[in-house]
């Protein structure tokens, strides 16, 4: 009975940090409908960087985000208007093999760079915290609490701030928005950006929990997406929800089943998603499906 | 031979390549090629000819779905392997010659096509291809743990004694041979198709699905159709590649970089064309071992830091691949 | 003879809203039946529901007597009921022949006969001269007329159209009235979605007028437009016309 206890508390609280790495990429599908294939090179770099700001500084990576949650605003508002911005209105096979194209550049450019040796930090907190049988590494349960105040101050933005109306207004109708004087591609811009901005906070809080090497993004990028679909694109709250989901699933299926076959769980999870309910858990009805003429 | 439609004016070739007839580009393409094999050239590049045909056919095979169909996939390697293990398995398990086993390998592959296309075809477009990848995850890794059948990660071998029955080659000449055959029996069929009346209902289904549902056509069926004949030829050549390089690994054979490559070639090559995969395979195979060769020494991940930027500059700029250049090239001539 | 389209008591509810409410009518072979109503009445849904693009919530459609309730839009096709978008829903990367020969598929089997119906029925709508043009060329009055020549090469016994005449010029309208106003005469039976009234007055053998869901008048056009909850529906007041 502990077991399944920790082994469901542990899985929530590793897929909360799974769900703020996927919210990026579930708010840049939602707004702009593409899905960015380099997501995982976007966490690798963010990652990188809180690692090189940390060992730097001498402090710990949660502090880095002061530096990386900008830095990776930035980064992404470049990626936008170098390459996502020109390939919007073209065919989505176009912005497909361009984030494909991003991704082995940034693989290979981190690969150079840095070479394949794995980087780490010091562990932040000498022990797990324990609530009775309970252990709870306090990583994870910082994350877990950063996690859930991102998504509410991401909620609190959507559905109060200008700003979010004028998020919401593109997403259901572009036309319309641009019509009432809202400027649809800097909607974009700023949602790609602050997407990429999402990536480089979780990558803060990953670094304590996982190496960083330049291929680090594969392993992270497929769970991402099963999060995403999950949950519903462009769903924040689907997010988080798929998270969970998710770590839970891999927490209890590392324990009882072959590590081999952890990963088969992923796809035939995403899978029967697809087949079932391929709008996900919360996802708008029709977002997946409904013919497949843009 | 070639099955042309005779249309009412009469078939003539034109001059460069376009939908639906020959072209005089095409025939000297093929003339060269041939040539080039029948005259054993550049002796020491073989290893590069025999992989850009065999990359140029299953290019072909990928732009039956992807192209025709728009049905992205970026799982095709999934039925690159199913082939090459059906085929091999058969070989060395039941003594099956590989030109039959060659058969056994494109059903196999068919039958995983339509199922793909019977759960995910109605999904739309990046899903299908998160779809499609997550579809060969679960081949690979079924492949990868199913060691009995399959050797599991240490792989098939297939032991390297030339033999025409077992369809192992003495020289390079002959598998290059080979692959040419195989190209030139997926541009035929390629062509075939443009010209029949499943590759109109194809084209239908991929610009506007609900039109052709108007029209009395079942997307679904034809979305499967599609993706079954892509299977069957894609599965061919993982039969025709496990023969050549003769040794087997799921992590190579049913990898994601395989099917990028599958959907890549189009891609650059031109989407929905006979003569754009074959021009992609024409002109990414050989870079990118040159690139490989040249530069993977100097620094680990140069090559393909190149080969990435080279990707986004070409995507950005050539949407429609190198075929949709060659087409904007062809309208400015007047109409013969 | 029986119907050849029957609708009998036939509903489409979408959550707690009653687009299409228990609404019967029958079409007889040769008839050219407008269906009108002011916006927001329920045509466009009874037209979906009709074409297979949606099943009903409740109720009974028949064909020639076979029942083809739920039946989806390519079975619809098949069975002989051919139908046109509002917005034309062309095959962008096709010429305007290859657009036409998909629909003559569903009659001829072979790319030769396919391709020579296409031909006949582009001539039949004179668009002839564009036939090798790449269908993303054409202007919304050519792409409505190409929408009905597909429609037309399926050699249907039903035609549904939808809005055909939004967008068109004056001209177009009449070119396009005469086009249809033709075909009962040459075995096609009719069913016709419009707005703009003028030209499906002239040319209706028979008036269905629907508001909110329900059928309120139904008969000759002129006898139609006398009816006061038809003018009420439109006008939305008591009026007198003349």
């Amino acid at each position: 009975m502990n077991t399944i206890l920790q082994l469901v508390i542990s899985g929530l609280l590793i897929g909360s940090i799974y769900a703020l790495m996927s919210m990026g990429l579930t708010l840049i599908f939602g707004v702009l409908r593409v899905v960015n294939f380099a997501h995982g090179e976007f966490l690798m770099i963010a990652m990188y960087g809180a690692w090189a700001f940390s060992r730097l500084l001498g402090v710990n990576p949660y502090f880095a985000a002061v530096a990386v949650v900008p830095a990776m605003f930035l980064f992404g508002a470049l990626v936008y208007r170098l390459v996502i911005g020109s390939a919007i209105d073209k065919p989505h096979l176009v912005v497909v093999f361009a984030t494909m194209g991003l991704s082995i550049f940034l693989q290979n450019f981190a690969l150079m760079t840095m070479t394949a040796d794995l980087r780490d930090v010091p562990p932040i907190f000498p022990h797990s915290i324990s609530i009775g049988h309970i252990y709870i590494k306090g990583e994870l349960l910082l994350g877990f609490v950063v996690t859930l105040c991102c998504t509410a101050a991401l909620q609190w933005t959507i559905k109060r701030t200008f700003l979010g109306k004028a998020i919401r207004a593109t997403v259901q109708d572009g036309e319309a928005a641009k019509l009432m004087g809202i400027a649809v591609p800097r909607i974009f811009l700023i949602a790609f950006a602050a997407g990429s901005a999402l990536v480089g906070l979780a990558a803060c809080v990953m670094v304590p929990l996982f190496s960083v090497f330049p291929t680090v993004g594969l392993n992270f990028v497929l769970i991402a997406f099963v999060i995403v679909v999950l949950g519903g694109m462009g769903s924040i709250e689907g997010a988080l929800l798929g998270g969970f989901c998710v770590g839970v699933v891999q927490s209890v299926s590392a324990y009882y089943v072959a590590p081999a076959f952890g990963q088969l769980f992923f796809f035939v999870l995403f899978l029967l998603v697809m087949i079932f309910r391929p709008n996900g858990l919360l996802g708008q009805k029709g977002a997946a499906t409904l013919g497949m003429n843009e | 031979m070639k099955a042309m439609p005779a249309k009412p004016d009469g078939w003539r070739i034109s001059g460069l390549p376009a939908r639906g007839r020959i072209s005089w580009f095409e025939l000297v393409l093929f003339a060269i090629c041939v040539a080039w094999v029948a005259l054993g050239l550049a002796p020491t590049l073989q290893d590069v000819v025999v992989l850009s045909f065999l990359f140029a056919g299953l290019a072909l095979a990928w732009n039956i779905a992807g192209g025709c169909a728009g049905l992205i996939s970026f799982g095709h390697a999934a039925f690159f392997g199913i082939g090459a293990y059906a085929s091999t398995i058969l070989s060395q398990s039941c003594n099956v010659t590989p030109w039959l086993g060659i058969f056994a390998g494109a059903f196999a592959a068919a039958v995983a096509g339509a199922v793909l296309a019977l759960i995910c075809a109605r999904l739309k477009g990046p899903f299908f291809i998160l779809s499609s990848l997550a579809f060969a995850e679960v081949v690979r890794i079924i492949a990868l743990n199913w060691s009995d059948v399959t050797g599991g990660a240490e792989g098939l071998s297939i032991p390297p004694v030339p033999n025409l029955a077992n369809m192992v080659l003495g020289s390079k000449t002959a598998y290059e041979a080979l692959m040419l055959v195989y190209l030139a029996a997926a541009y035929v069929l390629t062509r075939w198709l443009e010209a029949s009346r499943l590759g109109f209902y194809l084209f239908a289904v991929r610009d506007n699905d609900e039109a052709a549902a108007a029209a009395g056509i079942n997307p679904l069926v034809v979305r499967t159709a599609a993706m079954a004949l892509s299977a069957a030829l894609t599965g061919a050549g993982g039969t025709l590649f496990a023969q050549y390089f003769l040794y087997l690994d799921p992590t190579y054979v049913i990898s994601p970089e395989l099917s990028f490559q599958f959907a890549l070639l189009p891609a650059v090559g031109g989407l929905g064309t006979a003569i754009g995969p074959i021009l992609g395979s024409f002109l990414i195979t050989p870079l990118s071992e040159l690139l490989r060769s040249n530069l993977g020494n100097a620094a680990a991940g140069l090559h393909l830091v190149i080969y990435g930027f080279g990707l986004i500059v070409l995507m950005l700029y050539f949407p429609s691949g190198i075929a949709g250049a060659l087409e904007k090239l062809r309208q400015r001539r007047p109409r013969p | 003879m029986s119907a050849l389209l029957e609708v009998r008591d036939v509903s489409r509810t979408f959550g707690a809203t009653r687009a299409v409410d228990k609404v019967s009518f029958a079409v007889e072979p040769g008839e050219l039946l407008g269906l009108i109503g002011p916006n927001g009445a329920g045509k466009s849904t009874l037209f979906n529901l009709i074409a297979g693009v949606m099943p009903p919530s409740g109720g009974k459609i028949t064909v020639d007597g076979a029942d083809v309730t739920g039946w989806k839009s390519h079975d619809m096709a098949r069975a002989g009921v051919a139908r046109t978008f509002q917005i034309p829903k062309p095959y962008r990367q096709l010429s305007v022949i290859e657009n036409v020969m998909i629909s003559a598929f569903l009659r001829e089997r072979s790319v030769v006969a396919a391709r020579e119906l296409a031909d006949a029925t582009l001539a039949d709508l004179a668009l002839a001269p564009y036939r090798d043009r790449p269908a993303s060329e054409l202007t919304v009055g050519l792409l409505k007329r190409l929408e009905v020549a597909r429609a037309l090469a399926m050699r249907p016994k039903l035609v549904l159209f939808d809005e055909i005449m939004a967008g068109l010029t004056p001209t177009e309208v009449g070119t396009m009235t005469e086009i249809v106003a033709g075909l009962p005469s040459r075995g096609i039976t009719v069913i016709w979605v419009e707005h703009v009234l003028y030209a499906i007055m002239k040319t209706a053998t028979r008036m269905v007028v629907v508001n909110r869901g329900r059928v309120i008048a139904e008969g000759a056009p002129a006898a139609v437009a006398r009816e006061p909850l038809v003018v009420k529906a439109y006008l939305g007041e008591e009026m007198k016309l003349a």
